[in-house]
């Protein structure tokens, strides 16, 4: 966002953080679509991601005020939907993953870099967004945090409730759970890992 | 060569790895291929799922594309409210106000209507049926509503219109086309020597008819005699009503004691304390009525189906004969020429003179066994309750999903709901008094009006169920089996709850305002979406 949008930006928050209803319109209709998308990814159906984009509409809207405007709007707004996603899938009590914040529990081995770029390139967008569907939500949500709101280590931390550290190997699972779905399912040693040393 | 581990090489690709940490895996990975290649896929990885994540592959759903209700200021809400109020205000003393005060003219005040409706007379007795009737009509309503729905072919809100046209078009059918003439005096007197040449609206504290109406006549009276000649229908809301003269049409009233004396020429339909058709008085067509008493000493050419609580027959029926009450007599001169049946507590009286087409099929039902069985009467009555309102769940989850979630997310809101419940309710009780009397004129839209009300008040229940169940159980979405059995846990809480005597009722009553209110901005929500295609 170039410096002249950035101004604009911030003055659309300020007319509708005084009950511009206009201001509002522009704000909803430039970030719901991205709002809407991040839910789609989080949550486990279309209806779950539009009825969560609506509420979290009507808490941003609600919490305007409370918007500190040194900070990117954006990156607030993800929080705001990332925290509001994330409540409601703990409130579902959706199985929730079985880590337990032990880092010994992560397979160190080195994987094949040939057999994981071959696993990657061989699969579409749409192969990988639907493995994503099937991973469990801590691991979902992670990634979807880190690698489509960009989200730093510091927030995903705090939105998923682990120590910051913890965050690193989630991830790293989460990659481990999603090549699993994507590489053949059920073989004792998937392709893409093979014995290596560690430090 | 020691290399670095995956973990590492992430927080490294990261910028997460300590400084210290990250200086030696530079040097490193100069050196180290593997490690290299390492990174270089865990890189390639990450703009995998990164362009997966951000790909833009589906359509906003129009319902979420609209920002309509971001658009609109509060204080066009705040007119909205006022107009509503001004609305209520001048329906209430321009309509329902002189409404109430001619019913309280013609003799229907207060309590003495209530009472004579409800609790005395047999009208009480109809209570039971009512009730099934009620449900029938709701799972009927849904079933059509779903085969229409399950065709996908009419989007959403064409369909909304489509009904909404039809009940318009329903409202707009009754209405008259010819001109109407109306007259309000304390004594309305129309001559013998007069014809009136359209329909007659007619209000005073007394009002008498010996000449013509070319059409139809509708009174709201104290007392109304009639003994010229009306070319259409008589609707009349009266304390008494005597028919002299002759009727071409239909007779409809409401009136603590009506008579016919005169000839009818199509149906009468009566409720009221005392219904008597004397010797001089003819039926043409069917006479469908419920009273205390009835006297039937003329003919009726078609069929009866009466609740009374005390019938004395003297007349002659021409089709079958279907009662409900305490008492029966048949007299000697009466005659039935089609089956007749008596469903009541005593055991009719027939006179040996009577002429029966085929023998009195007699119903008796026991005073003793219905005192002993009305406790567990209740518990089967509440069980099938249940069950019907379970499977209207079921249904309403399988077959209409989406406005399922839409009304239980608005039901989630709960101060929002109960509100909007509370002044539909006050419309609707508006327009049940309302839809009530057009039923009994026989207009479409009071059909309709009640049919569409009466199952909104049922459905409520399910989704107030579907929302404590879910607080109980948790939140779910999917699969249905989940959602059904949240519905069914939240249900059963309601209906052991409706058992408290007092504290039951009240529960019910919130649950009928707050349902209603979901359900009202369910439908609301809905008429704004548009079902987009799902690319997924």
């Amino acid at each position: 966002m170039n410096p002249a949008d950035q101004a604009n930006e911030k003055e659309q928050i300020a007319r509708a953080r005084a009950g511009d209803a206009e201001a509002w319109g522009e704000l909803y209709r430039q970030y719901a679509p991205a709002i809407f998308r991040f839910c789609r990814r989080t949550m486990p159906t279309r209806e779950d991601a539009e009825d969560s984009t609506m509420d979290i509409f009507i808490k941003v809207r609600q919490k305007l005020s409370q918007y500190d405007s040194t900070r990117s709007f954006s990156a607030w707004l993800y929080t705001v939907a990332a925290n509001h996603c994330w409540d409601l899938l703990r409130r579902r009590k959706v199985r929730q993953d079985l880590e337990t914040g032990e880092i010994e529990n992560m397979p160190l081995e080195h994987p094949d870099p040939g057999q994981l770029e071959q696993l990657i390139e061989r699969r579409t967008s749409q192969e990988v967004r639907r493995a994503l569907d099937q991973l469990p939500a801590r691991a979902r949500m992670a990634l979807v945090l880190r690698y489509y709101a960009d989200m730093s280590y510091d927030d995903i931390a705090t939105t998923l409730g682990v120590r910051r550290a913890f965050v690193g190997v989630v991830l790293l699972r989460a990659r481990h759970q999603l090549r699993d779905i994507l590489g053949e399912r059920g073989a004792a040693s998937p392709p893409w890992r093979a014995a290596g040393g560690a430090t | 060569m020691i290399h670095f581990d995956e973990m590492a090489c992430l927080l490294y690709l990261e910028g997460q790895l300590e400084p210290q940490r990250a200086r030696e895996m530079t040097l490193h990975i100069d050196e180290c291929p593997a490690c290299r290649a390492l990174l270089h896929a865990l890189e390639r990885e990450s703009h995998v799922l990164s362009a997966a994540l951000t790909e833009d592959n589906e359509p906003m759903p129009a319902r979420l594309l609209s920002t309509r209700s971001w658009g609109i200021p509060s204080w066009v809400w705040t007119l909205a409210f006022g107009v509503f109020a001004s609305g209520a205000y001048w329906l209430w003393t321009d309509s329902v106000d002189p409404w109430l005060q001619q019913l309280s003219n013609a003799g229907f005040g207060g309590t003495d209507f209530l009472s004579m409706l409800l609790f005395s007379g047999a009208f009480w007795e109809g209570w039971g049926d009512m009730i099934d009737v009620l449900q029938i009509a709701a799972l009927v309503i849904v079933g059509i509503g779903a085969i229409a729905l399950i065709r996908r072919r009419l989007r959403r809100s064409t369909a909304i219109a489509v009904v909404m046209s039809a009940m318009a078009l329903a409202l707009v059918l009754p209405s008259p086309a010819a001109a109407t003439e109306i007259r309000h005096e304390e004594s309305v007197i129309v001559p013998a020597s007069e014809v009136i040449h359209s329909d007659l609206i007619v209000s005073g504290a007394s009002v008498r008819i010996d000449g013509t109406v070319e059409g139809d006549l509708i009174a709201f009276t104290g007392m109304l005699i009639v003994t010229g000649h009306v070319t259409g229908d008589i609707i009349a809301f009266a304390g008494q009503m005597r028919m002299e003269g002759t009727v071409d049409g239909n007779v409809r009233v409401i009136s603590h004691t009506a008579t016919i004396a005169g000839a009818v020429g199509k149906n009468t339909t009566s409720v009221g304390n005392t219904f008597d058709l004397t010797a001089k008085g003819q039926v043409g067509g069917s006479l469908t009525a419920i009273a205390s008493d009835a006297d039937l000493d003329g003919r009726i050419h078609r069929d009866v189906l009466g609740i009374f609580r005390s019938t004395h027959l003297d007349g002659g029926i021409g089709g079958q004969m279907s009662l409900r009450g305490r008492n029966l007599a048949i007299g000697p001169t009466a005659e039935i020429g089609g089956p007749a049946s008596f469903r009541g507590l005593r055991q009719p009286v027939i006179s040996p003179g009577a002429k029966l087409a085929s023998p009195l099929h007699i119903e008796r039902l026991a005073e003793n066994r219905r005192q002993i069985f009305s406790g567990v009467r209740l518990i089967v009555n509440g069980i099938v309750g249940y069950g019907v309102a379970l499977l209207l769940g079921v249904i309403f989850v399988t077959v209409f999903p989406g406005f399922f979630r839409t009304t239980l997310h608005e039901t989630g809101r709960i101060g929002l709901p109960i509100g909007v419940g509370a002044l539909a309710l006050v419309a609707g009780v508006f327009l049940l008094v309302l839809g009530g009397l057009l039923i009994f004129v026989g207009v479409g839209a009071g059909v309709a009006g009640v049919l569409g009300y009466a199952p909104i008040l049922y459905v409520a229940q399910i989704f107030v169920g579907a929302w404590l169940g879910n607080k109980i159980l948790g939140e779910a979405s999917n699969p249905t089996s989940a959602v059904i059995g949240r519905i069914a846990l939240g249900l059963l809480i309601l209906h052991m709850a409706g058992f408290i005597p007092v504290l039951g009722a009240l529960m019910w009553l919130a649950v009928a305002l707050w349902g209603t209110g979901a359900i009202l901005l369910g439908f609301y929500r809905m008429s704004r979406a548009e079902p987009a295609p799902l690319t997924v």
